[in-house]
């Protein structure tokens, strides 16, 4: 269990609505500090300059998905140790198992609950080893 | 129809060769029937023998009639009588008989010609010495007469008139051999002589009737055969010829069958040439029938790089000459578009085993896997894009009622909470859709692993506990639930669990109690939640696991739901081995509950 409390979320979501509403749930509600990337490609560079406690991936995206991103921070030495939490609307057990085999730290289904999105994500920080 | 046929030709070489091989023709008269005749005939001729007996008697009692003889005359003329009516008498009762036992009527007419035979020997035993040489001379006469005229009465069975023959010759000869004259010796000699021809006469004759009697016998059965002959031809032929109109009829109702089906039919040869093609074929393909016929089936429309039904492939099936089915085939039109067709090819092998043709029937099913491929698009679509902007409207609304950003006014928050309970539902029925959709294509994976259901229980308690309260319902746990384990999908047990909550909840009185039970019913786990609220219509019973299946629509919009909770239910039970029933509760309300096969609580303890 990591010692500090679950503050800097990067968010990568390419959906504008989407990235309000969490943005809005994690600040207002979870009183968390949050940068949201609308690029999958830019993803890495943000996160690089951000150092966040923790990522949080949308599966669907143009160009570059959830999973392929997830793969490509694996092989980035500045970021392959952050925990990746997905966020999804279709991802198929299997896949999901592929991935926590590749180190993810977790999944929320979507329409997830912007009044619960803090705890869920905190709850999953509080799980890592 | 074939065998029908067989059995034709077989019946009519055997009848015809034992009419080859027969006897001659009298051999089949019953040899019963055959004697009976000849009784019969000897009944017959019996009136006539007593009549010509008693006359002659009258006749010769007139003759011989003397002072010195009266006493034995009369006593002879008794005697004639007597024997005369008794073989009237059984006469009589022959005509009247009840039974054919003809050897025992033989019998007593051989005893009845026999005594009156006899009575005749007693005359000519008796009176002959006694009397004048013209009277012994009228005797002899009358004797001889008596003997000869006995041939046509009784040679119908020829030892019966020996019989009476001797009986009148014996006692006669044996008076001549002992009379002491010369002449009258030699005639002793003589008459027995004169009997022996006659007694062999009669015999001929015997057999003459007998041959008679058969030959008749014989004709009749013939005829019997005959016509039963006849009669066993014509059915056959009815039979073959009913054959013949079915096999029409089939063949017919084939031909049609291949003609109006709207599946490509063609015959080919083991070359794969085709030999035939329905209509079907030529609309499938583009090709007229007389483009394909005598052309090779596999060269014109299946590309030669095609996985299954290539040349190899081919000469493979026909060495093997069994059926194949479900052949998926990307095959070409006439005008070289390409279609995905379904090939199944019967093989006809005749006696030996030796490919006569191929039945090839084939279905262009590009459409239907177009269509399928468009619904899981669909489906995708579904669970994507329509969940996405959900998300969005779902997460907004709730971000608002949960007056982070600023107290509302009352009237905007209820109508924020409107939009937010709806969007919510709209969710709800989209993700049953999906549910349905997978169950029924077969998609839906269950992940089953052992749970302790007891506990299960109680968090699905939990979980729905907040849902109740909003219809003012209270949800309790019915005893403490025993320990179970099940192997099960928690997630999906749960799911089941939450829509009987819910539902009970949904069609409580408000301020009633919804009881959950957990219980041991034979081998299986029972979870029950039981409710007080109206019942299940009796016409809605049948459908209630039906889908969007609801009693009453408008209950729909007061209590939300999609109608489609329980076919899910139901489904998901099933696919975990167990089932799901209601049942109406006393008191008013209604039970549901499903089943699940009890797994050892130690397997659950040690994973």
């Amino acid at each position: 269990m990591p010692t500090t409390p679950l503050n800097r979320i990067c968010y990568v979501e390419d959906d504008e609505d989407i990235q309000r509403i969490v943005r809005m749930s994690l600040e207002r509600v979870g009183k968390m500090t949050v940068e949201v990337v609308g690029d999958p490609a830019q993803a890495i560079e943000t996160i690089k300059a951000f150092k966040p406690d923790l990522v949080m991936l949308d599966w669907m995206m143009p160009g570059i998905d959830g999973p392929t991103l997830f793969r490509m921070m694996r092989e980035t030495p500045e970021v392959k140790h952050l925990p990746v939490v997905f966020i999804t609307a279709k991802a198929s057990s299997s896949e999901m198992d592929e991935l926590r085999a590749m180190g993810a730290a977790g999944a929320i289904s979507k329409p997830f609950s912007p009044k619960d999105l803090p705890d869920q994500l905190r709850s999953i920080w509080s799980g890592l080893p | 129809m074939d065998h029908s046929k067989d059995a034709a030709v077989l019946d009519l070489a055997s009848t015809g060769e034992s009419a080859a091989a027969a006897p001659p023709v009298r051999e089949l008269a019953d040899r019963r029937k055959v004697f009976g005749d000849q009784v019969d005939l000897l009944f017959r001729h019996s009136p006539t023998g007593v009549l010509i007996s008693i006359v002659v008697g009258g006749i010769a009692t007139y003759e011989l009639w003397g002072d010195d003889t009266r006493d034995l005359i009369s006593l002879w003329c008794v005697l004639m009588v007597f024997v005369g009516a008794a073989r009237h008498l059984l006469y009589r009762a022959y005509y009247k008989r009840t039974d054919d036992n003809y050897d025992n009527w033989l019998r007593w007419f051989a005893i009845g010609a026999f005594a009156m035979g006899a009575v005749w020997g007693f005359a000519g035993a008796v009176f002959f010495p006694a009397h004048t040489d013209a009277q012994q001379v009228f005797l002899s006469f009358l004797l001889a007469g008596m003997v000869a005229g006995g041939i046509p009465v009784y040679s119908a069975v020829w030892w019966v008139y020996a019989l009476y023959g001797v009986a009148i010759i014996a006692p006669f000869t044996y008076i001549l051999a002992t009379f002491g004259s010369e002449q009258f010796a030699e005639l002793a000699v003589l008459v027995p002589l004169f009997l022996a021809v006659n007694v062999s006469i009669a015999r001929r004759l015997s057999r003459v009737f007998a041959d008679g009697f058969r030959l008749r016998h014989a004709y009749a059965h013939l005829g019997q055969d005959h016509s039963m002959l006849n009669a066993q031809l014509q059915d056959q032929i009815e039979e073959l010829l009913q054959a013949q109109r079915e096999i029409e009829a089939s063949g017919r109702k084939l031909a049609l069958f291949s003609e109006r089906a709207p599946i490509a039919v063609f015959e080919v040869d083991r070359n794969g040439t085709v030999l035939e093609m329905n209509p079907s074929a030529e609309n499938t393909f583009g090709y007229s029938s007389t483009e394909l016929i005598g052309r090779s089936m596999i060269r014109m429309l299946i590309p030669s790089d095609a996985p299954v039904l290539n040349g190899e492939w081919w000469q493979s099936f026909v060495r093997n000459a069994r059926p194949e089915a479900g052949l998926k085939v990307r095959c070409r039109r006439r005008d070289a578009v390409e279609l995905i067709c379904e090939f199944s090819l019967t093989p006809l092998v005749n006696d030996v085993g030796e490919l006569i043709s191929v039945i090839t029937q084939c279905q262009d099913i590009t459409q239907q896997l177009e269509a399928e491929r468009l619904k899981k698009e669909f489906t995708s679509t579904l669970s994507h894009e329509l969940r996405t902007p959900l998300t969005s409207i779902i997460g907004s609304l709730q971000l608002i009622n949960t007056g982070m950003l600023g107290e509302l006014d009352k009237e905007v928050g209820e109508l924020t909470t409107i939009a937010e309970r709806n969007g919510q539902r709209l969710l709800d029925l989209i993700n049953d859709l999906l549910d349905i959709d997978k169950i029924e294509s077969g998609k839906l994976q269950t992940h089953s692993e052992a749970l302790a259901l007891d506990e299960l229980v109680r968090e699905s308690l939990v979980l729905n506990r907040a849902f109740a309260d909003r219809f003012g319902v209270r949800m309790v746990l019915l005893g403490t639930p025993p320990p179970m384990a099940v192997y099960a999908d928690k997630k999906r047990l749960i799911q089941v669990m939450t829509n009987l909550m819910s539902n009970a909840s949904k069609f409580s009185p408000e301020g009633g109690t919804v009881e959950v039970q957990l219980e041991q019913v034979d081998q299986m786990a029972r979870v029950s939640v039981m409710d007080r609220g109206s019942g299940i219509p009796p016409e809605f019973r049948s459908r209630i696991f039906g889908r969007f299946a609801q009693a009453d629509s408008a209950a729909t919009r007061q209590k939300g739901g999609t109608g489609l909770g329980l076919a899910i239910c139901k489904r998901l039970v099933e696919l975990m081995g167990g089932r799901i029933a209601f049942a109406d509760r006393e008191g008013g309300g209604t039970t549901f509950f499903f089943e699940l096969p009890l797994m050892d609580r130690a397997a659950v303890a040690i994973r």
